[in-house]
């Protein structure tokens, strides 16, 4: 018996998979958003803060009030990279196609697998508590 | 009167998040396999790491970016109750490391997060070798980060989740 099977090949598929736009929003959404979040670690600028124990969101960051519980900044900076990410990639997709394709889609996987060893020295205080 | 305790609710949600990563977990690894090891021709019936790798890879991409989509809202909603309910008491019994994985574990899930539309892009044209190599080296980051994400998830569970 012989098995031909297709692993890796597809069909086109028409509009937005064959858009260039979408193609360079895709591309520099993968690139930017990684660099955006850590920058956010590094200088923590979640786009709000919420206050689980008394379901209070604030704008920026916001540190945890006495007897209000913990506060939470992962949402925000969630938040701040998607948004941002978003309006990069957009300004992106208007650039001219000459340049856009001169993007390096090695940084598609390259910056994300960058982004381990340094959010490990960003938890670096979990590691070593004493 | 209430149907079901606060406890009851949380659980289910927690479940939820459970039972999306698994379908996630299990379609990402085909896939990444199906990416790095792909079958080209099989000639005889082929034993079981054949046929796990010899299933249609690009159909997946689009079930793959709503059902990481679907975890991480899930997660994030379930994820207000564990910073109060299970974050403190982790930190009171001194589980430092414990408490980094789960904040490793937030931040792996919110940049592959970044990665789905170029992900999608890529399995979308799979017929364009020029993508080959980063629709490989993306899959195989996802699938790599969701084992993480599922083993950390899984470890917290143990040390304080499901019943306490």
């Amino acid at each position: 018996m012989s098995t031909t099977t297709s692993t890796t090949r597809a069909t086109p598929t028409p509009s937005l998979a064959s858009s260039t736009k979408f193609k360079t929003f895709a591309i520099t959404f993968a690139i930017v958003g990684p660099v955006i979040y850590m920058v956010c670690l590094f200088f923590n600028w979640p786009l709000f803060t919420f206050h689980p124990a008394t379901n209070r969101i604030a704008l920026g960051w916001e540190a945890a009030r006495s007897g209000e519980g913990p506060n939470m900044t992962w949402y925000g900076w969630t938040a701040t990279t998607l948004l941002a990410g978003s309006v990069v990639s957009f300004l992106a997709t208007l650039l001219p196609e000459t340049v856009t394709r001169k993007i390096p889609l090695i940084l598609v996987w390259l910056i994300p697998f960058l982004a381990i060893p340094y959010l490990a020295w960003d938890l670096r205080q979990w590691w070593f508590h004493p | 009167m209430d149907i079901i305790s606060v406890n009851t609710f949380w659980t289910i949600w927690l479940l939820v998040h459970l039972l999306l990563a698994v379908a996630l977990l299990g379609a990402l690894t085909h896939q990444a396999v199906a990416a790095v090891m792909p079958v080209r021709q099989v000639a005889g019936p082929g034993g079981f790491v054949t046929r796990f790798r010899a299933v249609p890879a690009a159909g997946y991409a689009t079930a793959i970016c709503v059902l990481w989509i679907l975890t991480f809202i899930v997660g994030s909603y379930i994820y207000t109750k564990y910073r109060i309910y299970i974050r403190i008491p982790i930190e009171q019994a001194g589980y430092w490391k414990t408490q980094g994985f789960f904040d490793f574990k937030e931040h792996v899930a919110s940049i592959a997060l970044t990665l789905l539309p170029a992900y999608w892009f890529f399995w979308k044209n799979a017929h364009n070798p020029q993508y080959d190599t980063a629709r490989k080296m993306v899959t195989v980051y996802l699938a790599i980060a969701c084992w993480f994400l599922f083993i950390v998830g899984h470890v917290l569970n143990n040390v304080r989740g499901f019943g306490s």
